[in-house]
């Protein structure tokens, strides 16, 4: 954080960065690509199976397609997120259209793994790049979030405005010491929605008479949750940073105590403010009553 | 056929020895590993935390089964790196309490090595043979028990020393029982220590059980020596095939837990390696056997499997050797050290 972006009285407590291992969800769809495509080279060029595949030059490409869009389709259902899908659509796509402009669909057991893992390596990169992007400035006054490759983004929080605090700890984040801390602002920043909907469809009658009728329903529930450049993502030492930002929202949120010294000294000073003004006036009439004797 | 007695009596506690002696050893194994693993502590505590989460694994998913097998249910299930519960929802007590309790127990030494046991009839050529038996007697059973051991042994031992780890298959299963290995019990280490499972706890557990509760053990030696006069009645080693299984599951189990000590003492090693060079051993080792196999692959012959992780495992040694003698202070001879120690001396003495 540059000087010039610090408000007056400011200083930066702590500057962070997502853990390495923080984004393995999205890293974990390279691994996989990684691993697919060692495993079809293995299976098209050295497993016994190799003749088979040797048999039919369409066949590793049908094999790796659908493997990898049927893995792409569940990993998409399991967490609700299409863009995996998609993602490996476009890989598979890519690859074709790659095979057919290099006229390499005859040598296609030496192409897909080399193409499925230059393209691993390429998502690889682009995770770090992701991940670097974010930068997470622990204030006395705030905390600013700061993420985005192309686009950046930056969310400021201060500390009075922080309602709940949040703290999610995976497995991986236990063993290496780091954990994402999600602070909700009054305004409801930092909640998202987990709905879970069901629905079925009922057809009755024969070839001309038909209905066909769907009922369903569906429930939601509050869960905190945004993106990694609007919360403190994967950040390490997890306890140390928890700490130090529970400490700064109890120094800047007034407490009930505080609220009650606070009214208690209002009504004081009302009190003086009172007594003040009737000194005044019996000051005032005090003067005035020689100038009647007169 | 033996005496009466040997036969009625000795007979059937052969192979029940011969698992409590494979047993021990594995949990010696385990205290030694434990003792690595503090070792390294300091520098690799991730690793530790690790090893711990996946002991824990292991023991709590042993006591959800062991709830789960006494239908008692389980009404809560807590995991995390350095703490696991597991709560039953009914409480019940007598036999089905035993029960669960064996579980917990007994489990994590043999349920994680039976997932290997189940993978290994399709990497293996041989090793499952069960030897039969004729006489009955204490030492035909712990002779039997012993064969069936050896001849599994030398199967899985074979099957290691040529294991290729460029098949997919064979590389999935080494990792497996890297893991096994590592997390064969929850190590505890540097963590607050809620409840210690290791040696002594076990064998307190065994006295507590013997003190207090003999007739659960009464009835577990009652229906071994049930089984074992069944399979004498119909002349079939059933009795002993069973108990070496247990013995088959104690050494993938031991195996394993080799492997994981050679990890461990490659890391300790190269702990004391200062800088980049550290990394060297862990880039020896795939480049070293991928060289032997494109070199093999070029000149097929017999045993390069084996030759390959040989040349691997001696290389990565020697790097290592090396290393600590060039990088370090380690392995300087008295004599080199006694010269040094005088030049130090003489270079006091000219600064004077």
């Amino acid at each position: 954080m540059d000087q010039d972006e610090l408000l007056e009285n400011e200083k930066v407590e702590k500057i962070l960065s997502p853990h390495p291992l923080s984004f393995i969800g999205l890293q974990s769809l390279c691994i996989f690509l990684i691993v697919w495509g060692v495993l079809i080279g293995w299976l098209v060029n050295f497993s016994d199976f190799a003749n088979l595949f040797g048999s039919n030059i369409w066949l590793p490409t049908l094999v790796w397609g659908i493997v990898l869009l049927v893995v792409g389709v569940v990993a998409s259902l399991l967490t609700i997120r299409w863009r995996i899908f998609f993602l490996y659509l476009g890989v598979f796509v890519g690859g074709i259209g790659l095979m057919f402009w290099m006229s390499s669909l005859e040598s296609a057991g030496i192409f897909i793994p080399f193409y499925t893992v230059a393209i691993s390596i390429i998502g690889f990169l682009i995770v770090e790049l992701y991940r670097r992007s974010h930068k997470y400035i622990i204030s006395s006054q705030r905390i600013v979030f700061k993420g985005g490759v192309i686009t950046k983004e930056e969310r400021t929080l201060r500390y009075d405005k922080i309602t709940d605090i949040n703290y999610k700890q995976g497995i991986l984040g236990q063993i290496f010491g780091f954990g994402t801390i999600i602070p909700i602002s009054q305004s409801g920043f930092g909640l998202g929605n987990d709905t879970a909907f069901a629905a079925g469809g009922v057809q009755l009658g024969e070839k001309k008479a038909k209905f066909l009728g769907l009922f369903g329903g569906g429930k939601e529930v509050q869960t905190p949750r945004t993106r990694s450049y609007y919360e403190l993502h994967g950040v390490h030492p997890y306890k140390e940073v928890g700490k130090i930002v529970e400490n700064l929202v109890q120094g800047n949120v007034i407490t009930p105590y505080q609220q009650e010294q606070v009214a208690f000294q209002k009504e004081q000073v009302d009190i003086q403010k009172q007594m003040r003004d009737l000194l005044k006036k019996q000051k005032n009439a005090g003067e005035d009553k020689p100038s009647d004797e007169k | 056929m033996g005496s009466a007695i040997d036969v009625i009596i000795f007979a059937p506690l052969a192979p029940i020895f011969g698992v409590i002696l494979f047993w021990f050893i594995q949990l010696l194994f385990i205290e030694s590993q434990k003792y690595f693993l503090s070792k390294i502590r300091d520098n690799h505590e991730p690793l530790c935390r690790f090893t711990n989460f996946l002991g824990i694994l292991f023991q709590t998913t042993c006591h959800a089964l062991g709830y789960t097998v006494t239908k008692s249910g389980i009404s809560s299930f807590y995991i995390s790196v350095n703490y696991g519960k597991v709560a039953p929802k009914k409480e019940k007590k007598g036999i089905f309490e035993w029960m669960s309790n064996t579980f917990l127990f007994i489990g994590p030494f043999f349920i994680p090595s039976s997932l290997l046991l189940i993978c290994l009839p399709f990497l293996m050529d041989h090793g499952f043979d069960i030897a039969s038996t004729t006489g009955y007697t204490f030492s035909e059973n712990l002779i039997a028990f012993g064969t069936n051991l050896y001849i599994f042994s030398e199967g899985f031992v074979s099957f290691l020393s040529s294991i290729d780890l460029l098949h997919p298959a064979h590389l999935g299963f080494f990792i497996l029982l890297i893991i096994l290995g590592l997390g064969t019990r929850p190590s505890s280490i540097g963590e607050k220590k809620r409840e210690r499972v290791d040696m002594l706890y076990d064998l307190k557990n065994i006295r507590y059980n013997i003190l207090h509760k003999p007739l659960y053990i009464i009835i577990l030696f009652l229906i071994a020596y049930v089984f074992s006069y069944a399979s004498l009645l119909l002349k079939q080693n059933w009795y002993v095939a069973l108990f070496s299984i247990f013995g088959w599951l104690s050494i993938i189990a031991i195996v394993s837990l080799m492997v994981a000590h050679a990890i461990i003492i490659l890391i300790k090693a190269t702990d004391e390696i200062p800088g980049f060079w550290k990394f060297i051993p862990y880039i020896t080792i795939p480049v070293s056997y991928l060289l032997m196999r494109t070199l093999f692959f070029f000149y097929p012959f017999g045993t390069s499997k084996c030759i390959s992780l040989l040349v691997m495992i001696i290389s990565t040694v020697l790097v290592i050797f090396l290393l600590l003698k060039y990088q370090t202070n380690k392995f300087k001879t008295k004599i080199d050290m006694k010269s040094l120690m005088k030049l130090g001396e003489g270079k006091k003495d000219g600064s004077r």
